[in-house]
């Protein structure tokens, strides 16, 4: 599921941004930075970052696949895009009712809790980016200044 | 918007089936495949290929930006997972409304015609995959061997 943010009105240094948002990601030791592609779209800035699992996960559903962060717009008009893609997103399910479904495949994510899961990463690169916003904007962060679509 | 299929009782060459989609990816001009993971997880047989966009797109919203096909599984019970991603997906209006959320970014996809927009994307690949799961298969593909599950 796809987590876009609008910020207006914040300054926003988007290449300081953008730079440490992928040093986030390189920091992931699952995670390899597959493509980065950068320049403008009819006018507007752009870039954005995809990094993808390097290893095969101990399990399948739910765990995290890829993450891809898009930064587009200008300093005090942007769009932030987040996306966290998983393994048979759609399969995850208490155990049982998964391994009816898909044999032990769909069941694994229900059996250990050491992969890194697509929603927990989610979460924490939120938390993290927001962070990196207010770290990397010259006006102060308010809630209003910011529009969620999900 | 993942989409996921189970195949039952059709004794696929999954190693062909694979090697197909993954030639299928790099066919197309748009696309560079950025990473293969294959492997077993607890004994079960596991390949995924993700090709994503080689290229600034001329549009973004609604643009490919990723595909990733997943196959897990033996050959006569396995799974098959498609995901394309796609810029700013939940921001796809019509133009004026996408002017209204996100300025001409926003409505960017409905310029021009040009652009490999991901929903057109996938299903073509959805069905291009089928014609190759009938390719690698070596009993009769029928309606009944195949669950879908879509979120």
């Amino acid at each position: 599921m796809p987590f876009v943010r609008r910020y207006k009105d914040m300054n926003t240094n988007l290449e300081a941004l953008y730079k440490d948002i992928v040093s986030e990601l390189q920091n992931e030791k699952e995670l390899n930075i597959g493509k980065e592609l950068k320049g403008d779209v009819n006018g507007v800035p752009f870039m954005s970052v995809t990094a993808n699992r390097t290893s095969v996960p101990k399990l399948i559903t739910g765990t995290l696949r890829e993450a891809t962060v898009t930064i587009t717009g200008e300093r005090n008009d942007y769009l932030i895009e987040m996306h966290t893609g998983e393994w048979f997103s759609n399969l995850a399910m208490p155990y049982f009712g998964a391994t009816i479904l898909a044999g032990p495949l769909a069941g694994l994510a229900a059996v250990g809790t050491t992969g890194l899961m697509a929603a927990n990463y989610g979460r924490k690169l939120k938390n993290r980016i927001k962070e990196l916003v207010k770290k990397h904007s010259k006006e102060k962060y308010t809630e209003e200044k910011v529009e969620t679509f999900t | 918007m993942p989409f996921v299929r189970r195949y039952s009782d059709l004794n696929t060459n999954l190693d062909g089936l694979y090697q197909d989609i993954k030639k299928e990816l790099q066919q197309d001009k748009d696309l560079t495949v950025s990473n293969e993971t294959e492997g077993v997880i607890n004994d079960v047989p596991f390949k995924a290929i993700t090709a994503v966009r080689a290229s600034l797109p001329r549009a973004i919203t609604g643009t490919l930006r990723e595909v990733t096909v997943t196959i897990a599984g033996h050959p006569d019970e396995w799974l098959l997972e498609m995901h394309t991603g796609t810029w700013f997906g939940n921001m796809i209006l019509p133009g004026a409304g996408g002017f209204l959320v996100a300025g001409p970014f926003g409505a960017a996809a409905t310029v021009g015609g040009t652009v490999v927009l991901a929903a057109e994307y996938g299903r073509k690949l959805k069905n291009k995959i089928k014609e190759l799961v009938k390719k690698h298969s070596g009993k009769a593909y029928s309606e009944s061997k195949i669950e879908t599950f879509v979120s």
